[in-house]
């Protein structure tokens, strides 16, 4: 019989919810693992690194990476399985385009270290103290991993194969990818495995838009009561779905709440926040100057709306890993 | 100390600015100089790719109010500019670095001037931090 194909999955920024949706295939899991051999699963099973390390190189059919890239363990690992695997898949948000993590790009370091270990209300911590990568113990060093300056994308690491959009991605859109690369039935390097259109074209409330889309000032989901049927931009809801690749099953659509935009741009779209900017702009149809300072004053946070999976991804927010590690962290 | 030459990018209207001057008179006199069809053919990604490419400043000239070509190119612009102040600043870009200016200027004359007013507001301002 021949050797079945070694997939490994693994999480780094990771919240988690990226592993789950792997649990989320139920049966279909039992499966999969018959078809292959899972050599490295944290969440589920129990491996050692080690063994990893001492595979000869492009041992691993597969690697499917969840999670961004926040420090220096993160970034070994993903260096690691790279060069022991064949094909790595970037899985879920944080992977692809950084995810919620990546918002962090928008502080410091030093501020977010000082909020957490010192500033914010709920912090006791009379001494001072604050994590070190490295302290002596009792004659013994203790170490951590580097906390970097900045949150990267798993491709501004290493070099990427295919990526599986969404937060998580859905456990039908995780099947197909995983069989594509068992049957090695795999479109160009550098794919997402997921449709080519936008959130709008499929969405159920689409059909209730009205043909002339006029917006007058901007509403948050909580403070009005959304037509359930109805498109939420029309109503001045912010909904990402116009500049938002499809593929997700219109799930937070479908229970009354607007698209965030976790699958990310459309192809060939480096950003989908200039996009969605430049549609809502032309959406508003407020003429004075001070009028339209007011419409996009109600429009509160539009930084988070923008850039709440993209940050790292971004056209002003991009790094590579390799150079900004190197320069130092 | 190294002098600041702030870098600016300007985006313009054919339809009203420098029309009448040929671009071999008026364009050297400009770097980075980019007449556009209308102003509202600028999107949103090319203002932020400028700054992403090392601009210190993007100026946009579009028609006066009502003289747009295209209808209300110069409307829609507007309001892109606002939303991207907001964006800006959140990147740590001042807003200030991007302006628009809506005017007639068919011989562009007042090109050359606007430049050197904003570069002489951003020198105030220093380079782009970067966050
Ligand atoms: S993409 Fe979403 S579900 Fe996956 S790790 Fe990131 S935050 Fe969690
Ligand atoms: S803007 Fe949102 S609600 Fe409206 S059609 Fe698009 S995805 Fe649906």
């Amino acid at each position: 019989m021949a050797e079945k194909l070694k997939v490994a999955i693994c999480w780094l920024g990771a919240c988690g919810g990226c592993d789950a949706s792997i649990v989320d295939l139920n049966e279909v899991i039992l499966q999969v693992a018959d078809a292959v051999d899972i050599v490295l699963w944290p969440l589920a099973m129990d491996f050692k690194y080690r063994s990893i390390q001492q595979m000869p190189d492009a041992e691993i059919a597969l690697s499917i990476l969840s999670g961004s890239i926040r420090n220096s363990d993160h970034q070994e690992m993903a260096e690691l399985l790279r060069k022991k695997s064949q094909v790595v898949m970037a899985m879920g948000a944080c992977a692809c385009f950084g995810g919620t993590p990546g918002l962090a790009n928008f502080h410091s370091k030093d501020d977010i270290f000082n909020w957490v270990y010192r500033d914010a209300p709920t912090v006791v911590n009379p001494d001072g103290n604050f994590p070190q990568p490295e302290t002596v113990r009792n004659g013994g060093k203790l170490t951590l991993p580097h906390f970097f300056e900045h949150v990267f994308t798993l491709d501004q690491a290493i070099d990427v194969d295919y990526y599986l959009p969404g937060c998580p991605p859905p456990p039908e859109l995780i099947v197909n990818a995983i069989n594509a690369v068992l049957a090695g039935d795999l479109p160009p390097k550098g794919s997402t495995l997921a449709p080519r259109k936008a959130l709008c074209d499929t969405c159920p409330r689409n059909q209730r838009k009205p043909n002339r889309m006029e917006i007058r000032s901007f509403n948050r989901i909580h403070e009005v009561e959304a037509d359930p049927d109805a498109c939420f931009l029309a109503a001045g809801i912010i909904c990402m779905g116009p500049a938002t690749r499809n593929g997700c099953g219109e799930t937070c659509i479908r229970i009354n709440v607007p698209c965030r935009g976790c699958f990310g741009p459309l192809p060939g779209v480096v950003g989908s926040e200039p996009k969605f900017l430049s549609t809502l702009a032309s959406l508003l149809v407020v003429e004075r100057d001070d009028e339209i300072k007011e419409a996009i004053d109600s429009f509160d946070d539009p930084v988070g709306y923008l850039y709440r999976f993209t940050q790292p991804s971004s056209i002003l927010g991009r790094r590579s890993a390799k150079k900004v590690t190197e320069e130092g962290s | 100390m190294e002098t600041y030459n702030p870098k600016i990018v300007c985006f313009s209207c054919n339809f009203g600015w420098g029309y009448l001057s040929d671009a071999e008179t008026i364009g050297p006199t400009i770097l980075n100089w980019i007449p556009v069809v209308c102003s509202g053919k600028i999107d949103t990604s090319h203002i932020l790719k400028a700054f992403r490419a090392g601009a210190d400043g993007v100026m946009i000239l579009g028609c006066s109010e009502g003289h747009c070509h295209f209808q209300d190119g110069n409307y829609q612009t507007r309001k892109k500019v606002f939303l991207i102040h907001k964006v800006l600043d959140a990147f740590g870009i001042e807003p200030e670095r991007l302006t628009m200016e809506l005017d007639i200027d068919p011989e562009g004359r007042k090109i050359p001037q606007l430049i050197a007013q904003m570069q002489h507001h951003l020198s105030g301002l220093g380079p782009v931090k970067q966050v």
